[in-house]
């Protein structure tokens, strides 16, 4: 007779690999950092852990780096999001029209996304290097600047360069989903407005605008959510510098952790990262609806 | 087409082309550098196109010569950092395929089951999925490295494997319990009261129809592992054992940048990647449109 497995001891069993990976690499991990939130502990020492209470959280609040790099964050994520919004929905529109060929510069256009961070911190530091690099070069040339611009060394500079960065990277990630979206508008909308005599721009402000809406609500919460809180795009470039110019909440836990060798206080960072998060959740998951709506997707 | 059609069409693509030069000339501007011979490299003014073209800087990289960088320095080895490249690329390449074999094997099971099956709890866990997608890497990335530590797991490419697996796994879980409940459940059916068993019916009935899914789920996984930093960064110590983004930062150790050897770097690290999209690029906007858009 041939060995059989119950339909029940066949979900279990599926069910166990992502049990036992999900309980010991990301329900462990989180406990553990908000465990060590609440403890004082330097890896080179790992036996000496003090339960210091809230001093942690203490000492980050009264740390004016702290308040700099959530300033900073809040610049690198603005103009990162405002950027990579207006690029991505006129890329977009752009890619949508019904050319022979498109498809090859749809595919040239998204390719940012895939690059490594790595790959275009090296590139981005040499096209960007003040003395040989081509933008400069280029600058000069065209008569816009007199003089080569230090674009790594100085704080303001820094900050735009790896917002750039940030921009060329993830503007993509908006052209997917918005020309998903534009994909799915009726062109006979588009029609009887030409009929009716509405002019390119009026067709974009009261046809595409309102139909992407909701799109864009979701593509800029997400990446909000995202944007603030990214690593590599920023330490990769600068590693926060010059100075602490370009540090983010990311950059100091990791510092925090890494270099001052403080895992509790980077712990702590991470739990105000999480609340942080958490809000922003908030905020997605009320203006997608998602939850609500039961549909199979 | 009248004159004006075409003349649209002409501006259209000259914007387009633009745009795309624009975009695509970081990389371009990379490969063209590291196809250039040292002088060329600083020579002021700088021309797109090589006046020579040379593989010297791939020659270095492979075999691990150099005579810019102060060797090692940083490192605290005799040994240039180059020498170790051809290492590091087998390195990102083991960790990449372990990782994405974990999370797309263990998601698309744990899908099937959640979407097949009755748990207590089981609505919740999608949602939990998407948070944890949500989480920063940076977060996980202290606590994990301690649990490394408990497990004496630091410093070998499996634990960065593991590492890998649990900031994909909740995105993967995700894509996949969305692509499976929209896989209609009654050829299932009709096979089980046929008498077939449940095991040949998800190999033979669901699995290929859910590999656009895994596809999906499996390139995602792909991306993010070959391009961490994070995790290598904190998890490896030896020369020898770091994934390629890591150890390419090395590169800048010595008081010499060394740019031809660097954008070679960044030419062969960016390869895989390139030729992975162009054979999935369908793929790719399908599984990113279906993770981003409704969820």
């Amino acid at each position: 007779m041939r060995f059989r497995l119950s339909d029940r001891q066949v979900g279990i069993l599926f069910m166990l690999p992502f049990l036992i990976t999900a309980a010991t690499f990301i329900v462990w991990p989180v406990a553990e950092a908000i465990r060590l939130a609440f403890y004082q502990y330097n890896p080179l020492r790992p036996h000496d852990q003090f339960w210091v209470g809230l001093d942690n959280f203490e000492r980050i609040l009264d740390d004016p780096l702290f308040w700099e790099s959530f300033h900073q964050a809040l610049v690198w994520t603005g103009w990162s999001i405002l950027f990579q919004t207006v690029l991505g929905v006129g890329m977009a529109m752009l890619l949508h029209t019904a050319l022979p060929g498109i498809a090859v510069f749809r595919g040239l256009l998204l390719f940012p996304y895939i690059v490594p961070t790595v790959v275009i911190a090296l590139n981005w530091r040499w096209i960007f290097n003040s003395e040989i690099g081509i933008v400069n070069h280029a600058l000069l040339r065209l008569g816009v600047i007199s003089e080569n611009i230090a674009w790594l060394a100085t704080p303001d500079m820094a900050m735009a360069s790896a917002i750039v960065l940030n921009v060329w990277k993830y503007t993509p990630f908006v052209i997917i989903c918005v020309l998903a979206r534009l994909q799915t508008i009726p062109t006979e909308l588009y029609d009887a407005a030409k009929v009716d005599g509405a002019g390119a721009m009026r067709r974009f402000l009261d046809i595409t605008l309102p139909m992407l809406k909701e799109v864009l609500v979701v593509v800029i919460v997400f990446r909000t959510i995202w944007t603030f809180n990214k690593f590599e795009e920023i330490y990769l470039l600068t590693r926060g510098g010059p100075g602490t110019s370009t540090f983010n909440l990311a950059v100091y836990a990791f510092e925090e952790g890494m270099a001052n060798l403080r895992l509790g206080v980077a712990a702590a960072t991470g739990v105000i990262m999480i609340v942080l998060l958490l809000v922003g959740t908030i905020v997605y998951v009320r203006v997608s609806g998602f939850g609500r709506e039961e549909k199979p997707a | 087409m009248t004159a004006r059609e075409v003349a649209g069409r002409v501006a259209l693509y000259a914007l387009l082309a633009a745009v795309t030069f624009l975009v695509c000339f970081p990389l371009l501007w990379a490969f063209f550098t590291s196809m250039k011979p040292k002088e060329e490299i600083f020579h002021w003014p700088p021309t797109l196109w090589p006046q020579t073209w040379t593989l010297e800087n791939y020659r270095s990289l492979l075999e691990g010569k150099d005579a810019y960088f102060q060797a090692g320095a940083a490192s605290g080895t005799a040994v240039p950092p180059s020498a170790f490249f051809l290492d590091w690329f087998i390195n990102s390449v083991i960790v990449t395929i372990g990782t994405t074999i974990i999370s797309t094997v263990v998601s698309t099971l744990a899908a099937y089951s959640l979407t097949r099956f009755r748990f207590p709890g089981q609505r919740s866990v999608p949602y939990l999925a998407l948070i944890g997608y949500m989480v920063p890497s940076i977060i996980f990335v202290f606590p994990m490295f301690l649990v490394m530590v408990e497990l004496r797991l630091t410093d070998t490419l499996l634990s960065l494997i593991l590492g890998y697996v649990c900031i994909t796994l909740p995105f993967c879980m995700w894509l996949m319990w969305a692509f499976f409940r929209g896989v209609p459940i009654e050829i299932e059916e009709a096979a089980l009261v046929d008498g077939a068993s449940r095991l040949r019916v998800f190999w033979e009935i669901v699995l290929p129809t859910a590999w656009p899914g895994i596809v999906a789920a499996a390139i995602f996984t792909l991306i993010v592992s070959w391009n961490d930093y994070l995790f290598g960064r904190v998890f490896m110590n030896s020369m020898e054992n770091l994934p390629l983004t890591v150890g390419v930062m090395h590169f800048f150790d010595g008081t010499h940048v060394d740019w031809g050897l660097m954008m070679a770097s960044s030419v062969l690290m960016t390869v895989p990647m390139a030729l992975l999209f162009m054979a999935l690029q369908r793929h790719l906007v399908a599984g990113f449109g279906a993770g981003a858009v409704k969820g």
